[in-house]
């Protein structure tokens, strides 16, 4: 490190070497990252990923060979780290960072902590714990070749929560089960019916027609009845899809016919309101299409995952993938489970055929397995340089917090090009805490609104608590003055107020419950207001953090911003559900490449961090100032001037 | 076997493939780079194109590491560990040597990156490929300071990707089957009345924007329907109804030389573009083919597919007649399919010769100069690197390299300032803060800016190989201390 001396002070030299620094994530910005830090003269880090190495990972992380694949992330990036620095001192964990092990304590070993993560769950969670630690966190982000770094200290910056992040889209169950008119929906149904066959069951997840469709409720004695109907009609409503597949030894021409792409289309038919502005399905029928041939009609150019295949070509896909799931499944054993996942070739085959068999049926345009593993597997396209770059930055954030000068770091904004102002970065200084956030704030506080009687404890805690406020393990307590605990984290003490409603606790309109994370450290106040009127398919909404403050639905800023940008390459819309957050470099904002919620997140290279233009000309402007919608920032001169 | 490895090929390229297709990887893996000095600079560029699959790299380099090991051949053997894909080669000699014996040497290469070079060598090399028509990237960590200076006579794009690039709807100048299909729909009449004229100014918008209010349906009511489509129409106003012209660039494009001599010599880019030139004044009636996409939009899928096959199958057809013209221009051409859709995006680059930029009389002073009012820009950045050059050409050896000569280089070094801004005639004042820290850093290449550069860097080389994305004409400078970058035309 002979040529360091020249560019950093002995002091900060010495504290590079001594101090203890955590890197969450060995994916792509964890991989250069480690070598920046190693090849900088820090020696002591301890680096922790749950994933293992996939093929897709070797284009830019470059700790990992072919020969590494399978194998742990952290561990294979550790040993390849010391080949070339063996005099560092590093510790690989294969494990959750969420796991709660590493708690605050475990938070408190570090100087620094620096995120190279690509989920908002574990994002949020790192904050927090760094808050509860007072530790400080780098963050940071790319999509493409977009990327961001940003500093967060407690009490001093604004915190990874505090800006509202994009609400993800949903679509609503009528839409996936009866009225698809976009691939997206048809996708999310192949995605759903994968669950429903092979993997894990989910209520929320059904592929059948849906006769609670409200364009249906016109006339209610008329639902009823084909309720009846379809309670007698055993192909129909079935008790388990999974258990029916069983049942027929999951004989693909079966599985076609009756359910999936005839019988159940020929049902929908039955449901004559919705088609009356709408094109109809036409089913179709598996010996029909056989007699076509086993031509694939091919067109489109390029890689052989460019081509899209004709609807009997996607009908025998439908057959080989079916009958290579059933195998793996048997393989595994009595009451296995397959997960979904975009680098499996026959799980990603089988929603190939399955979505261009239903966007045939709806008279959409099929695509190609390419454009649907992206929108399937939610793929934010991620490279080497961008990566690069951005762990250049963050090592250099990282001095500046190491020479006691967090003042002086900056959430940086790496662009595609050269923007009009020929910047390539746009640096911006660091936003105070917001008051009213529900994290960092000093007494956090959140009102949400929901039905009281419809809602389940369980609902309140997995929905509420966990996905949406990110706790890992909430206890409940109601304010009623007796201290009522609704849920605990301890096993077994609360399990049966499970599948209560929140009404039966006398919790109405006005209740108040107070929300404990012993883990993260982290006390939320949650104010409840009653409402019997949600629209459809949504179980609460938050509305605001406390209650005297005027209701701020959180999309409504979010939303301008999250479209005009115009990176097409990663704004494809994307729909994993329950899919495991993997891959590394993560969106700008939360740029995951695979967001863990059944959603879509439009957004992938804005995001919650809000943009700000920094005016390099002028000095930094007000923190006010600067606040400029991402759109803004990033291309002022293609904006259309609204005259 | 040949399907095996590129199906392999495909999976380890999935996230890359998505951002320039199966063209750019094949153009990626057609190319031949040289390196020149494997310094940390030097190495982070080659990783970052030897992971997305360089088809060859060949490193120039005649320093020795750790004893008596050629830096050269420890590099590659390193780097050819992270992809079995690629080529890598190595020449244990300096650059000057080679440029003494065997200038051609360097011919050969898709393009050269030179890190850390010394000025002279980097003025002769930049000449001999300056002629060549090779396109030279000169690259520098610099203490806290990077620095990339591309250097290429010219260089064609055929998809620039612009951000947020204007949709090719044709609304002014509807074709016959986009004509024919408004027509199958019963909107009372609307294109008659305007005769496809676009509003030109706010009040002409306004009422456009009321004319489509106006199709709302209303409930029994009379309150209006709640009608997303019209929404989003009255919202794309602004957007949608772009007069279709040919820009500027484009204009330029098809009036230079290249585009009316072809010969069997013309670049495949220039044929294109003079295919385009006759589309557009025959066939196109002054408009470029069509690029055939459409944005999304609410509709019923079989309306907005009907819609979409309008305009893709008309995009089909022109692309078939441009591709007549591209026949007829030249006997045999390779791959042009898929190009004509982005007509629209042709663009060329041009960069001055490193000859020009340190010439006395035909240095960019007004670049210079204007870009030094702030005093802390980074054009300061860029009168300190010339600056360390000429102490290097003084000293055989840059300032404050160990830390008892950082005193005494101030000095040294704040008179091979004042001697360049002289030499130049630059009435501009450098703050004695950079000559201090510039001393200090003893031309440490710090690895984290290293990682910048390495990264930035090979961004650019994938640009110009790909002929993708529009690549900084002609300098960029990074300034670490503060985060900020800046480009400018030297």
């Amino acid at each position: 490190m002979v040529q360091l001396v020249g560019s950093l002070r002995k002091e900060l030299a010495d504290s590079v070497s001594d101090c203890n620094v955590l890197v969450v994530g060995a994916g792509g910005i964890g991989c250069e990252l480690l070598k920046n830090l190693v090849l900088t003269g820090f020696k002591n880090i301890e680096v922790i990923d749950l994933d293992t190495i996939d093929v897709s990972n070797l284009n830019r992380q470059f700790l990992f060979q072919k020969k590494h694949v399978g194998k742990s992330k952290a561990q294979v990036a550790k040993e390849s780290v010391l080949q070339f620095c063996p005099t560092a001192n590093i510790k690989a964990y294969h494990d959750s960072i969420m796991n709660p092990d590493y708690n605050v304590e475990f938070f408190r070993n570090f100087m620094l902590v620096m995120n190279a993560l690509d989920n908002r769950a574990a994002r949020n969670h790192v904050n927090r714990m760094c808050l509860a630690a007072d530790i400080p966190l780098i963050e940071s982000g790319t999509a493409g070749y977009l990327g961001q770094v940003t500093v967060i200290k407690k009490g001093l910056t604004e915190c990874y929560e505090c800006q509202p992040k994009p609400t993800q889209k949903t679509f609503p169950g009528c839409t996936i089960r009866n009225t698809p008119s976009e691939p997206i929906h048809c996708i999310v149904w192949a995605k759903y019916l994968f669950n429903q066959l092979f993997g894990e069951e989910d209520a929320d997840q059904e592929v059948s027609p849906d006769t609670a469709d409200p364009e249906l409720s016109w006339n209610p004695a008329d639902t009823e009845a084909r309720a009846t109907a379809s309670d007698q009609d055993g192909d129909i409503k079935r008790v388990s899809t999974k258990d029916w597949a069983r049942s027929t030894g999951y004989d693909s021409v079966k599985l076609f016919n009756k359910v999936l792409f005839k019988d159940d289309i020929q049902y929908l038919l039955t449901m004559d309101k919705l088609w009356k502005k709408r094109k109809a399905p036409l089913p179709l029928d598996w010996l029909e299409l056989q007699k076509l041939g086993t031509i694939l009609e091919v067109t489109g150019t390029g890689l052989k995952d460019q081509h899209v295949l004709g609807v009997a070509g996607y009908s025998q896909l439908f057959s080989r993938s079916v009958e290579t799931l059933r195998s793996m499944l048997a393989d595994k054993g009595d009451g296995a489970e397959l997960v979904w996942d975009k680098d499996d070739p026959a799980a990603m085959d089988f929603v190939t055929a399955a979505a261009n068999l239903r966007m045939h049926i709806f008279s959409m345009n099929m695509k190609s397995r390419f454009d649907i593993k992206s929108m399937a597997g939610n793929i934010i396209p991620a490279i080497a340089t961008t990566n690069a770059v951005i762990a250049g930055l963050i090592v250099l954030e990282a001095l500046k917090i190491l020479s006691g000068d967090v003042e002086q770091c900056r959430t940086i904004f790496l662009n595609k090009q050269p923007n009009p102002r020929k910047k390539l970065l746009v640096p911006c200084a660091l936003d105070p805490p917001s008051a009213n956030c529900y994290v960092c704030a000093s007494k956090p506080e959140v009102t949400v609104k929901l039905n009281v009687n419809k809602t389940l404890v369980l609902a309140l805690q997995d929905k509420i608590l966990k996905e949406k406020f990110g706790m890992v393990a909430p206890d409940v307590q109601i304010e009623d003055g007796k201290g009522t605990i609704l849920i605990s984290s301890e096993e077994g003490e609360t399990e049966a107020n499970n599948s209560k409603f929140l009404s039966d606790f006398g919790i109405r309109n006005g209740s108040r419950l107070q929300v404990d994370d012993f883990l993260q450290d982290y006390t939320l106040l949650v104010n409840v207001i009653h409402c019997e009127e949600l629209e459809k398919d949504v179980e609460f909404e938050v509305v605001g953090d406390a209650p005297d403050k005027a209701p701020t639905p959180p999309s409504s800023q979010e939303e301008q911003k999250n479209f005009a940008n115009g990176n097409k390459d990663s704004a494809e819309p994307s729909t994993s559900s329950n899919a495991p957050a993997e891959q590394d470099d993560v969106l700008i904002v939360d740029s995951d490449e695979e967001p863990s919620s059944s959603t879509m997140d439009v957004s992938t290279e804005s995001g919650g961090l809000k943009r700000k233009l920094h005016d390099a000309e002028t000095g930094e402007a007000s923190a006010k100032r600067q606040r400029l919608d991402q759109a803004t920032a990033d291309d002022d001169d293609d904006i259309i001037a609204l005259d | 076997t040949m399907a095996a490895t590129k199906a392999s090929k495909e999976q380890k390229y999935d996230r890359q493939l998505r951002l320039w297709g199966d063209h750019g990887q094949e153009a990626l893996e057609n190319a031949h780079v040289c390196l020149i000095n494997a310094s940390a600079s030097g190495t982070e560029i080659l990783k970052n194109l030897v992971l997305p699959g360089i088809g060859a790299f060949t490193i120039v380099d005649g320093h020795k590491v750790s004893g008596e090991d050629n830096r050269a051949q420890a590099a590659t053997e390193l780097l050819q560990e992270l992809n079995s894909d690629v080529s890598g080669n190595f020449v244990e000699e300096s650059p000057d040597k080679l440029l003494d014996n065997d200038p051609e040497f360097f011919h050969r290469f898709s393009l050269v990156i030179g890190v850390q070079l010394p000025e002279g060598t980097c003025l002769r090399l930049g000449s001999v490929l300056w002629n060549a028509n090779v396109p030279f990237l000169v690259c520098r960590t610099y203490g806290l300071t990077g620095y990339m200076r591309l250097v290429v006579k010219e260089h064609t794009v055929v998809e620039s990707h612009p951000d947020n690039a204007l949709e090719d709807l044709r609304l002014d100048q509807p074709f016959a089957e986009l004509k024919s299909h408004i027509q199958s729909y019963d909107l009372e009449g609307m294109e008659k009345k305007h005769n496809f004229q676009l509003p030109k100014n706010y009040k002409e918008k306004e009422a456009f924007r009321q004319l489509i209010r106006q199709g709302i349906l209303t409930k029994e009511n009379g309150t209006p329907e709640d009608e997303e489509n019209f929404e989003e129409a009255i919202k794309n106003v602004n957007t949608a109804l772009n007069p279709t012209k040919i820009s500027s660039i484009v204009e330029d494009i098809f009036n230079e030389e290249q585009c009316n001599d072809i010969t069997a010599q013309t670049p495949a880019f220039w044929v294109l573009a003079r295919a385009v030139r006759e589309f557009v004044q025959n066939e196109g009636g002054g408009n470029l083919p069509l690029r055939g996409s459409i944005p999304d939009m609410i509709a019923d899928s079989e309306k907005f597919i009907n819609l979409q096959n309008v305009y893709r199958e008309k995009a089909m057809q022109d692309a078939s007649v441009v591709s007549k013209h591209v026949e007829s221009l030249l006997q045999s051409v390779g791959k042009v399919q898929g190009l004509f859709a982005n007509a629209a995006f042709l663009r060329v680059v041009r960069c001055r010769s490193l000859a020009e930029e340190y010439g006395a009389e035909t240095v960019n002073k007004d670049e210079i100069t204007s870009s030094m009012d702030g005093a802390d820009g980074e054009m300061v950045l860029y009168l300190m690197l010339r600056s360390v050059d000429r102490f290097y050409q003084q000293h055989s050896r840059y300032p404050g390299v160990y830390d008892y000569q950082v005193e005494e280089d101030i000095s040294r070094l704040k008179l091979c300032v004042h001697s360049l801004l002289q030499e130049y005639g630059l009435n501009v004042n450098v703050k004695d803060d950079y000559i201090h820290e510039f001393c200090r850093y003893g031309a440490a290449e710090p690895h984290t800016v290293a990682s910048f550069v390495g990264g930035s860097a090979a961004q650019e080389v994938i640009k110009i190989i790909t002929r993708q994305f529009v690549p900084f004409n002609n300098t960029f400078i990074y300034n670490a201390m503060s985060q900020t970058s800046a480009t400018f035309q030297l």
